[in-house]
């Protein structure tokens, strides 16, 4: 096993890792901004490192001030997180050729997941269902009147390299495609590098599931059920469950085997996680693969009664998969609390004078926040994941309410008052909702 | 010479309780001695890259300036006259461009704007780090071969 792993990451997931890492007996070593000094990753970290100023290309997104951290510490592995360079195929190629492990995929899974059209066509090819759409990139206007044509309003114009939520852009009417193919071009190529789109039929009613991977390097892969992700607002996740209400068992496996099918297809390794889109007929179509951990991961642990970093770490090291399956029990859901500026235009700064977690039975806290915290709007406003676990959906939603009761933050303006609108709502309780959650609200 | 074979042998004299090991093979002499808690890495001409020594960085800079001083002797100065030179990036700092080589300053040099200071070495990389003011070395802050970390202050130049 490694002896020393470097966390190319702040904040709550490199916390989460450094955690794993210490019940694993390996050594740390944290990577820092100037403007995270204080920060709890640098303090439980056995190694920390100032890297650069506070801007993230010059910090956490900066490969050669990373790997030469990596070298100046003799760490031997290197794990991205779930955000920052997690899906960078070159940092993942440099940790190659620097003799240091990437916790993670192969640069090559990476790349080929990174172009979502060319993948989409990939995901096509081995006989699994896509999202019905143009069979080419988008080059003007003709070409996407000929989808609207076929499929009607709306539709949902794509950034070859869209992620995040970013790079999608969805048209109701005529008038507004030449505009909106234009804004998403520009803006493509500004954050993606790549101003290449394509289009697809707008699926009505859609669910939102992730299905869990991990995948051993002698080619064993498991999927550990699904993640539903459903209630978003601006395309970005806020809220999700696992399992999701929506699946009944013979869904479940359908979909967790066409996870398994892809992942296979590009021999994965790793933990990944394969996004799916499901109509209220429940045709479900496959949509992208994300190559990293993410976000929302902590759910699946607390049904599976796994540590997903662990088995990162442990693949990474040559390990093989554990035989045993666990076996999944109740109910579990996730609350991404973030600091909000009053001003919705402005980024959230301030400092937070009074931070109190929730507690008690089947509360798990992932967080890096304390009284004295301050926000930078240089970094996402992550305040706290609450992540609650019971033994059904109702009892879950009643301990995620209690959580956000008991959870005080003062100083900075918070997003809670929207969860417990949500957990509260009818339409939440009986399931009664799609992705267009906030849009019909 | 094999990197690794090398990092082999420093973890070795690492867990031992030598304070030098000497090894002479086809005409390369290698010798790694342990001056109390850091190990200096003597290595044979033309290295180019040489292995940085296993060292805890601290991630207080204020504790790092607390550390033992390796050059100077007076202790006194007046700050409001110094310009702390800072380290642009992570790496090895080096104070010449060689083993053998003499440093490319001292305590005592007079250095003008563009005065090459140091080398940082980052993934295989040497950066010259050039002076940004004109004045008089009155400390160095680090060891030769020691790594260091963005913005640890590497050297103390007093201004006229």
């Amino acid at each position: 096993m490694f002896n020393k792993i470097l966390i190319a990451n702040r904040g709550e997931i490199a916390l989460r890792i450094i955690r794993t890492c210490m019940e694993m007996g390996i050594k740390t070593v944290a990577v820092y901004s100037t403007a995270d000094k204080n920060a709890l990753h640098v303090r439980f970290a056995d190694e920390a490192v100032c890297i650069g100023p506070p801007e993230p290309e010059e910090s956490y997104l900066n490969i050669p001030r990373i790997i030469a951290t990596a070298e100046i510490t003799n760490a031997e592995a290197i794990h991205p997180g779930d955000g920052y360079l997690a899906e960078n195929a070159e940092f993942a190629e440099i940790c190659f050729d620097s003799k240091l492990v990437f916790i993670g995929p192969d640069p090559t899974m990476i790349k080929s997941t990174e172009n979502k059209f060319l993948f989409k066509q990939h995901i096509k090819n081995i006989g699994l269902p896509v999202i019905p759409g143009s069979e080419d990139y988008i080059k003007n206007h003709k070409d996407a009147e000929q989808i609207i044509e076929q499929f009607g309003f709306p539709v949902v114009l794509k950034s070859a390299y869209g992620r995040e939520g970013m790079g999608i852009s969805i048209i109701h009417r005529i008038e507004d495609l030449e505009k909106a193919m234009q804004n998403l071009r520009e803006k493509s190529q500004k954050i993606f590098g790549n101003n290449q789109i394509y289009i697809e039929k707008f699926i009505k009613g859609a669910r939102h599931i992730g299905i869990q991977i991990l995948g051993d390097k002698s080619g064993n892969i498991v999927h550990l059920g699904e993640r539903d992700c459903t209630i978003q607002r601006n395309n970005k996740k806020l809220l999700e469950e696992c399992p999701s209400p929506f699946l009944d068992i013979t869904l479940r496996e359908q979909m967790g085997n066409d996870a398994i099918m892809l992942a296979k297809s590009i021999k994965y390794t790793g933990a990944g996680t394969v996004e799916f889109l499901i109509d209220p007929d429940k045709n479900f179509y496959v949509t992208e693969m994300n190559t990293r951990l993410q976000a929302e991961h902590p759910i699946t642990e607390e049904v599976f009664h796994i540590d997903i970093v662990k088995e990162q770490i442990r693949i990474a090291n040559g390990n093989r998969l554990l035989k045993k399956k666990t076996i999944p029990t109740g109910h579990s859901i996730e609350c991404r609390i973030f600091a909000e500026s009053p001003d919705k235009d402005k980024l959230p700064t301030g400092t937070i004078t009074t931070y109190h977690p929730p507690g008690g039975n089947g509360i798990r806290i992932d967080s890096s926040c304390y009284s004295g915290f301050v926000i930078n709007p240089l970094n996402e406003p992550l305040i706290a994941k609450i992540i609650v676990i019971a033994g059904d959906r109702e009892s879950a939603i009643k301990r995620m309410l209690r959580s956000l009761d008991e959870f005080i933050v003062e100083g900075v303006n918070t997003n809670k008052s929207i969860f417990k609108k949500i957990l509260t709502d009818p339409k939440f309780k009986s399931y009664n909702y799609d992705t267009e959650y906030f849009e019909t609200q | 010479m094999d990197l690794n074979y090398l990092k082999k042998l420093i973890k070795m004299l690492d867990s031992s309780n030598l304070s030098e090991i000497e090894i002479e093979e086809e005409g390369t002499k290698i010798r790694l001695s342990k001056p109390k808690q850091k190990i200096a890495t003597q290595l044979p001409t033309q290295i180019i890259t040489p292995y940085p020594s296993i060292t805890n960085i601290n991630p207080q800079p204020a504790e790092i300036k607390e550390k033992p001083e390796p050059t100077t002797s007076t202790e006194e100065f007046n700050m409001s006259k110094i310009f702390e030179v800072k380290a642009p990036m992570v790496g090895t700092f080096y104070r010449s461009p060689s083993p053998e080589a003499k440093p490319y300053v001292d305590v005592g040099s007079t250095v003008k704007e563009g005065t090459l200071l140091c080398i940082i070495e980052a993934m295989k990389l040497m950066n010259e780090i050039e002076s940004e003011v004109g004045g008089k070395i009155v400390k160095i802050l680090v060891e030769n071969g020691q790594p260091v970390e963005y913005n640890q202050v590497l050297f103390y130049i007093e201004k006229p």
